[in-house]
């Protein structure tokens, strides 16, 4: 993307490092007061973006952050269409996570239409005879809105929600939850004035081993997860490179074709169905898919594939039209002032 | 065998949380006794501790409102659980502000201690937290180890100084020397010591007072001035005086020259004693 291509709708999605963000914004007292303006914009010349913040008499900073051009997958899930929808306020939720011990893994929530439980995912603790097991009912009457089209008892990562309800927190606004059944993701989604967000976690999968010992339902996972990683190995690998997070072993890279194939493999694992993204842009999206190595010894594996959308102004028509209209001007012009609609990713 | 148990007073509730909050920090597996009218906490004087024992006791009437227990028979109507102290500790600190709390011994899978909380909330409805506790039954032939201590009889009884003081000096020696000698005397002074090649330390506490004499007849000819001493672990003496968060209501240190220092609190109504064993 250049400098020069004013009209044509351009759509830069690429990675920048948290660590390389996180310093610049670091103190929001000192730059609320301080800074008069700031403007984000990118040189696609030296793969950067540009952040500048003007303050008073004159003086900038200027910052100079390499990106990395990335294809990110879309998740395709409308979570208008889930038979269970809960809206609560994001404080109420992380109260009862207070409750769970920190080495908790998954959590377990299970609903009925007049009840709201949340508790320690049940595998782990048949593993550990140490493990406590919590279990926190929650009244309907405390969420804005509660509709359980089915009882379900869904399984997802504990460490996500932890930190989707703290960065939930800042926004004031209440968080929506839409599930169905477990492994159907469950999507969390938070729309404030300004910022939209939508997480989209995978949940475990109800096995038919379920019921009988977990060393078996570790093996069929296991087995599940060796598919997975043949198709995915199997195939010609040309697309980009898929961050991983892993919560056991190191972080591993994947490189999936981006074909239909590949989809299949992965909604036998229970994860959000992706979709190659092919021009139809309504959310700038970041995937990342864990898989976790196969530790020697460890009974459980889990096979959880985790979405994480950006958060894009709520204004979409115009960032849509000018999706980076403060990126395309050149850094002399006066004029490319768009307050406020900064793209976080 | 069966135990259950409620408290619907606040002030009892936090009570008990700050006793199982010390317990935790003593110990990080512990004994629970249920009794009819008590309940310990016990850690008894295995290697695996360094021989140090811990025994905490509370009168179940001073806490809870209900209280019903069955023991493992009639002649020994006694519970004994071995349990890791601090699940007790987080699952009673989801408690802050509850309505009430319910203990109960359940058996789901595995036999559990069962910590119920009904919890306060904006709206009408309550909040229920269930924390499983797993715990292990002690068998009766193992009840021998972990009865009561005796405490022998000290040759020197003193009240000890505010512990917060005690715990920083403590701490700052710590950095110089494993190796603390505490004595004392009848006359209200204890000193701590630390001793190496190059530097000796020594905290003087004056005018502590001591409690009077069991038996007067045998210290009669005592100097007054002589000190007791003990060689301890300090790493011990500093997880001793870690654990007290709150100053006592009553703090009491016995010495049996050599062999042991005994501590005595008593924490509005639940009595504690630990003993730390001297080196050899």
């Amino acid at each position: 993307m250049s400098e020069n291509e004013l009209d044509t709708t351009l759509n830069l999605k690429c990675k920048l490092g948290m660590k390389s963000i996180l310093p610049i914004f670091r103190c929001l007292n000192s730059l609320e007061r301080n800074i008069e303006k700031c403007r984000i914009f990118t040189r696609s010349d030296k793969c950067k973006v540009v952040i500048q913040f003007f303050y008073r008499h004159g003086i900038k900073r200027t910052h100079n952050i390499c990106f990395q051009e990335s294809q990110p997958l879309q998740v395709i899930f409308d979570k208008n269409v889930c038979t269970n929808t809960l809206m609560i306020q994001p404080r109420l939720l992380a109260d009862a996570i207070v409750l769970f011990t920190s080495s908790q893994e998954e959590v377990t929530l299970a609903v009925t239409p007049l009840n709201f439980c949340l508790k320690s995912s049940n595998e782990e603790s048949m593993d550990l005879s140490n493990a406590v097991y919590s279990e926190m009912f929650v009244g309907s009457d405390e969420f804005d809105f509660f509709q359980i089209g089915m009882d379900t008892e869904i399984t997802f990562c504990f460490k996500e929600l932890k930190g989707i309800l703290t960065f939930s927190e800042a926004t004031h606004a209440p968080i929506s939850i839409y599930f169905d059944f477990p492994g159907k993701p469950l999507a969390l989604s938070i729309d404030d004035m300004l910022v939209e967000a939508n997480f989209i976690l995978a949940t475990l999968a109800d096995e038919q081993s379920r019921a009988s010992s977990p060393q078996s339902l570790c093996l069929s996972q296991k087995r599940k997860r060796s598919d997975l990683i043949e198709k995915k190995a199997g195939k010609n690998v040309t697309g980009q490179a898929l961050e991983c997070i892993s919560r056991k072993a190191a972080p591993r890279r994947l490189y999936p074709k981006e074909t239909l194939t590949n989809i299949s493999a992965l909604e036998n694992c229970g994860s959000p169905a992706m979709k190659r993204v092919d021009g139809d842009v309504s959310e700038v999206s970041e995937s990342s898919v864990s898989n976790t190595e196969e530790v020697p010894g460890s009974l459980c594996l889990r096979k959880f594939s985790c979405m994480f959308f950006g958060a894009v102004s709520s204004d979409q028509q115009e960032h849509f039209n000018h999706p980076f209209d403060s990126l395309a001007r050149a850094s002399d012009s006066e004029e490319d002032m768009n307050n406020g609609s900064f793209s976080i990713f | 065998m069966k135990f259950r148990a409620k408290i619907v007073d606040g002030a009892c509730l936090n009570h008990f949380t700050r006793i199982s909050n010390m317990i935790a920090k003593l110990a990080k597996t512990c004994t629970l006794r249920i009794s009819p009218d008590k309940l310990n906490f016990i850690l008894c004087d295995k290697l695996a501790n360094g021989g140090v024992s811990m025994w905490c006791e509370l009168e179940q009437e001073n806490f809870f409102n209900e209280f019903q227990m069955e023991g493992v028979s009639a002649e020994n109507n006694e519970i004994y659980l071995e349990l890791t102290s601090e699940n007790l500790s987080r699952a009673l600190k989801t408690a802050q502000n509850a309505r009430a709390l319910k203990i109960k011994l359940t058996n789901k899978h595995f036999p559990c201690l069962t910590v119920s909380v009904e919890l306060l909330s904006m709206s009408s409805s309550s909040r229920i937290v269930t924390h499983d506790i797993p715990i292990k039954v002690i068998p009766r032939k193992l009840w021998k180890d972990l009865q009561e201590p005796v405490v022998p009889d000290p040759d020197v009884s003193i009240y000890l100084p505010v512990l917060k003081t005690m715990k920083s000096v403590v701490e700052k020696m710590k950095n110089i020397s494993n190796h603390l000698v505490i004595e004392a005397n009848l006359d209200g002074e204890l000193n701590l010591k630390i001793e190496t090649e190059l530097v000796c330390v020594t905290t003087h506490f004056k005018d502590l007072g001591n409690p009077p004499l069991a038996s007067e007849s045998t210290h009669e000819d005592r100097n007054v001035e002589h000190m007791a001493e003990v060689h301890i672990d300090i790493r011990k003496l500093l997880q001793f005086l870690a654990g007290q968060q709150v100053n006592p209501t009553k703090a009491l240190c016995n010495i049996v020259n050599n062999k042991m220092v005994h501590f005595d609190l008593l924490h509005e109504d639940v009595s504690l004693q630990y003993f730390i064993p001297a080196l050899s």
